[in-house]
């Protein structure tokens, strides 16, 4: 019981100096007086879009006119998305700050402590919207409360240029199988475009290839009590011999320590024939045709398509970045941020927002599989089921806290990774179920 | 710096009571260390019992959990990623500041004379050190990425590759390209400092060696170096402070990869720490660099306790 | 100094030189090429046939536009301004008030207190900035410049404070002697006397607090919330990175235009902090 105490004495030493140094409280309270002093504030704290077009609709249009029907200030702040994490953990730590904020996928369950149940308003939204996707569910809701409200899942596929593929040998559509794939990568390594993949340190592209790779062969972090350490299995081992020669035979070996963006980049320029990504590469070739164009001089978007991942033996899964909001526990505004985060949730204002990603982001709820946005562009529409058919990091357990931390320890991707730079595969598995098991046993 | 003009310093009114109590050394020292000492004690001494108490615990974020004594360091005993960080963070210091002192004294020779647009050049050089380090990393990101390295196309150009290296994705040459951004942002604060220290050695003492027929290196070892020895001390003092703590670059760069390959002690602490939420482990990790570090500056200060005594 | 023919000149002083100054200004070149870039020339491979690393032949403005019309450039620029010059006062008023105490007077645990003073700056920033959330919170000071403001000092205080020591060690103890037997009291003799003596001294160390001021990241992400209070660094960052987009141009001229009007002030103090410092020692 020390704890309270010392703070209890810092607050005590914060306010006697703030009534002693009246000249500094002026200098701060200037221009930061409350000027809605009866006026409710929700700060709400997001990412960045990749769609800046979608910052800028918040901005100028869906704040202003949430300010205005529900009487409050709003102030929406947006940061790096790998910035994310350390400004909750500092908000939760000094119990002030922004009231909503953003989490990424099952940082929710690290911050569990901290947030403000939002079952009435998550059931509320499933009952309207023809239910929340189960993997969705799974990353917002620990059976118990809902820790935060689902938002949106930027769906993760494979871009790949179509004419490259077809030359490759791949007529019939992209390939279906790992093996299939990585035949097709051969040639497309041979004809100087090779695969682009991450493996490296980044939150985005490298887990959402890693983790669905690894159960497509039938391998998987734990068994389903959430306790047993199941990765050190045959299947994960043949999984990682097969992409340390997949890697080889069909890769850009450039890209091992790639972050989000690398691909982006190696995809526009020309240098890839497929990378797994958001559909951020097919929006930036779509908004500057003139920019990215083929070889032959014609603009890149007619070339690109989506796909999901390809299938192994133990079937065909993908794992796609999920965003909720966290309501704060320390928020002084929960009545108002709840009422605000209703107001977005309303099927016309999100709406708004919905159109203006193109089809970037897929909602949580079967609703919006019906909407007309998904029969505009036949490039966009394989993310349609993006939120449908995803799976959660820590399969075959919860993707609870444990899992949250083999994830941003990136065990998974390191494992291949290793091997990929030599190690061999049982050891590299054998490290990853040493890893796993600190963190599972603790 | 004239001596003479001191307004009012002879004579004039008499010292008010308060002025006359700080004749006293002992009443005067603590007034010019109570600022101080008000800003250190309120914003590093909390913080870090607090820090302490938190590597103690098993905290994690929004839980303040209890106390569980060394356990996070035993944990850390175990970690092989954490032993990683803890080789790769004496290597990059090790290696970085021997690099930035030996180019740093030789660049400041190399000024310290008299040429055109020196004071541009002056200026100009120490740009890396201004810049804001996230980024001027992002450049340098840039320019080691695989696909468009500029450094690649000039290498090539010139014949001495065939292949493009992978800067950033090979582990050894990660932190290879690590050390070579974090070199190029330090040469100029040592260039600048012993540039200052230089010029207080007075030509004239050269001058009477080279007269005796000393070769410029044996003058160098002779005379320069050893007057330069104090300052040059400190540069380094300073800077290995900063490279042992050194986050922003790793994690602009390469956020300790690839297969944690580059981390540091900051970067896993922030990994911990602020990605999986375990408070108290990443404040364990931060916390382990203090006695390493401590033993560093120790040994260091003593040394320059010799020099200065010599 | 220099004896014998214009070629040893060339290779032992110009060639190395000029080498030092290639390799220090190139990611400089590389950032304003880049900045000036049209986005179509940003996106090509190094070994592409029309690579061009080193110009441009269609110099744009645009990224320079969008830097100053979608985001609050200026505003940061101001921010941090503000911010690294107060910051950097506040240590230096600290800083050359603890030197002095500390290498000139006598009072017990003078040795310990100014081993307390620079172990302080061996803690670990990682440490410290969650436990300061709090203390600015108590304060009322998030999201206002005032929350850097002082939390800088306590990585600069101690630096500062250890510079000025060492200078003021060097300047003889005769100095003072004298202005007190002239009648002057020791606080009058360590305001007149002794620390303008010590102004290069200050100087150099106020570069340097200022450039650690104005680099820094951590903190300034963690205190500061609203678009308009942010410094460059983090608003730069936040602003122009969008998930898996770069908006390299932007990025570019941002860092640019955030390091180049320093680098200007810095070439009126370099010279002072030079040679300045050489006239303190030889007192």
């Amino acid at each position: 019981m020390l704890k309270p105490k010392r703070r209890s004495v810092i607050k005590l030493a914060g306010s006697a100096a703030a009534v002693a140094s009246t000249g500094m409280a002026g200098i701060l309270a200037s221009g930061r007086t409350p000027a809605y002093a009866q006026q409710k504030t929700v700060h709400w704290l997001r990412w960045v879009d990749f769609v800046p077009a979608s910052d800028q609709l918040w901005r100028k249009e869906l704040v202003p006119q949430a300010e205005k029907e529900l009487g409050m200030k709003i102030n929406i702040e947006t940061v790096n998305g790998n910035d994310l994490q350390p400004r909750t953990t500092a908000a939760i730590q000094s119990g002030s700050g922004p009231d909503l904020i953003m989490a990424f996928n099952n940082t929710t369950y690290i911050y569990a402590n901290s947030v403000v149940d939002l079952t009435d308003l998550a059931e509320d939204l499933s009952k309207r919207e023809g239910g929340i996707f189960k993997y969705c569910r799974s990353f917002c809701s620990d059976g118990k409360i809902f820790m935060s409200m689902p938002w949106a899942v930027p769906g993760a596929m494979i871009s790949y240029r179509k004419s490259w593929l077809e030359e490759a040998g791949a007529t019939n559509g992209f390939p279906k199988t790992w093996q299939e794939y990585r035949t097709v990568g051969k040639k497309l390594k041979a004809a100087g475009h090779p695969i682009g993949q991450t493996l490296g340190h980044t939150f985005g592209d490298a887990p959402t290839f890693t983790y669905p790779y690894m159960w497509s062969w039938g391998g998987k972090e734990v068994e389903q009590d959430g306790k047993t350490v199941a990765i050190n299995s045959k299947e994960t081992i043949e999984s990682v011999k097969f992409m340390t020669d997949f890697w080889k035979e069909a890769h850009d070996e450039g890209a091992l320590a790639w972050d989000d963006t690398n691909n982006n980049r190696a995809f526009l320029s020309g240098t890839i024939s497929a990378t797994l990504n958001g559909a951020s590469i097919y929006i930036e070739a779509s908004r500057k045709p003139d920019t990215y164009q083929t070889e032959k001089g014609k603009p890149m978007k007619d070339d690109i398509q989506h796909s999901p991942l390809p299938a192994g033996p133990a079937g065909q899964f993908g794992m796609h970045l999920m965003q909720s909001t966290m309501l704060m526990k320390y928020s002084k505004n929960q009545d108002a941020a709840k009422q605000f985060l209703k107001w977005v949730h309303t099927e016309k204002n999100y709406e708004k927002w919905f159109l203006s990603q193109k089809g970037y982001s897929t909602p949580c709820t079967a609703k919006w599989e019906e909407h007309p946005l998904w029969k505009q562009d036949p490039v966009m529409a394989p993310f349609k089921v993006a939120a449908r058919l995803g799976q959660a990091p820590g399969f075959a357990g919860l993707p609870n806290q444990k899992a949250a931390e083999a994830l941003s320890k990136y065990i998974v991707t390191d494992m291949y990774a290793k091997a990929v730079q030599g190690m061999p595969a049982e050891e590299s598995v054998k490290w990853a179920e040493s890893e796993l098991k600190k963190i599972y046993s603790a | 710096m004239a001596v003479t003009a001191v307004p009012g310093m002879v004579g004039g009114r008499q010292p008010l009571p308060w002025m006359r109590k700080l004749e006293d050394e002992r009443w005067l020292a603590f007034t010019l260390l109570l600022p101080t000492a008000i800003l250190l004690g309120l914003f590093i001494a909390y913080p870090f019992v607090e820090g302490i108490f938190l590597a103690l615990s098993d905290a994690r974020v929004g839980d303040p959990g209890h106390f569980v004594g060394l356990k996070n360091f035993a944990k850390l005993w175990d970690d092989s990623i954490f032993w990683t960080s803890v080789w790769n963070t004496f290597w990059y210091t090790a290696v970085t500041t021997v690099f930035k002192l030996a180019l740093g004294l030789w660049l400041a020779m190399l000024l310290n004379r008299h040429f055109r647009g020196k004071a541009i050049v002056r200026a100009f050089i120490l740009l890396p050190f201004i810049i804001p380090t996230v980024l001027s990393t992002f450049a340098w990101k840039w320019m080691f990425d695989p696909t468009f390295s500029v450094i690649n196309w000039t290498l090539f150009n010139l014949g001495f590759i065939k292949a493009r290296i992978n800067w950033l994705g090979d582990p050894s040459l990660a932190m290879t390209s690590i050390i070579v951004v974090n070199i190029w942002r330090g040469v100029p604060f040592f260039a600048i400092s012993l540039l200052a220290g230089l010029q207080t050695i007075s030509p004239e003492l050269n001058e009477a060696a080279a007269i005796d027929g000393a070769r410029p290196w044996a003058r160098f070892w002779l005379i320069t170096w050893p007057l330069l020895l104090p300052v040059t001390m400190v540069v380094m003092l300073f800077s290995v402070i900063q490279t042992f703590a050194d986050f922003q670059l790793v994690y602009v760069m390469t956020g300790g990869g690839p297969a944690n390959a580059t981390h540091l002690f900051a970067t896993y602490a922030y990994q911990i720490g602020i990605g999986t939420g375990l408070l108290s482990q990443g404040a364990a990790v931060s916390l382990a660099m203090f006695p390493f570090l401590f033993l560093i500056v120790v040994i260091q200060l003593l040394y320059i306790r010799r020099v200065e005594v010599r | 100094m220099i004896e014998g023919a214009v070629w040893r000149k060339w290779v032992f002083y110009n060639i190395p030189l000029i080498l030092f100054v290639f390799v220090l200004l190139f990611p400089f070149y590389w950032m304003i090429i880049t900045s000036f870039r049209p986005d179509g020339e940003l996106y090509r491979p190094w070994n592409a046939v029309n690579y061009q690393p080193f110009w441009t032949n269609k110099p744009t403005l645009e990224h320079f536009v969008y830097l100053f019309e979608e985001t609050d450039f200026g505003q940061w620029m101001i921010n941090t301004m503000f911010i690294a010059v107060t910051s950097t006062l506040i240590s230096l008023f600290c800083g050359v008030l603890a030197g002095y105490a500390l290498a000139r007077l006598n009072f017990p645990f003078a040795g310990s207190l100014g081993t307390v003073i620079f172990v302080t700056y061996l803690v670990p920033q990682t440490l410290l900035f969650i436990p300061l959330a709090e203390i600015i919170r108590n304060f009322h000071l998030g999201d206002t410049p005032w929350s850097l403001i002082l939390t800088y000092p306590t990585f600069l205080i101690p630096f500062c404070t250890w510079l000025m020591m060492g200078y003021f060690k060097a300047i003889p103890k005769e100095l003072e002697e004298c202005a007190r037997i002239d009648g002057a009291s020791r606080f009058k003799a360590m305001v007149y006397i002794i620390v303008p003596i010590a102004v290069p001294g200050i100087l150099s160390a106020g570069i340097i607090a200022f450039t650690l001021s104005w680099n820094e990241f951590i903190y300034a992400l963690v205190f500061l919330s609203s678009p308009e209070e942010k410094t460059v660094a983090v608003g730069v960052t936040s602003e122009l990175i969008r998930g898996d987009v770069f908006f390299w141009g932007s990025l570019m001229a941002g860092a640019l235009l955030g390091s180049v009007p320093v680098a200007i002030v810095y070439s009126f103090f370099v010279e002072h902090y030079v040679s300045g410092l050489t006239g303190s020692v030889k007192g």
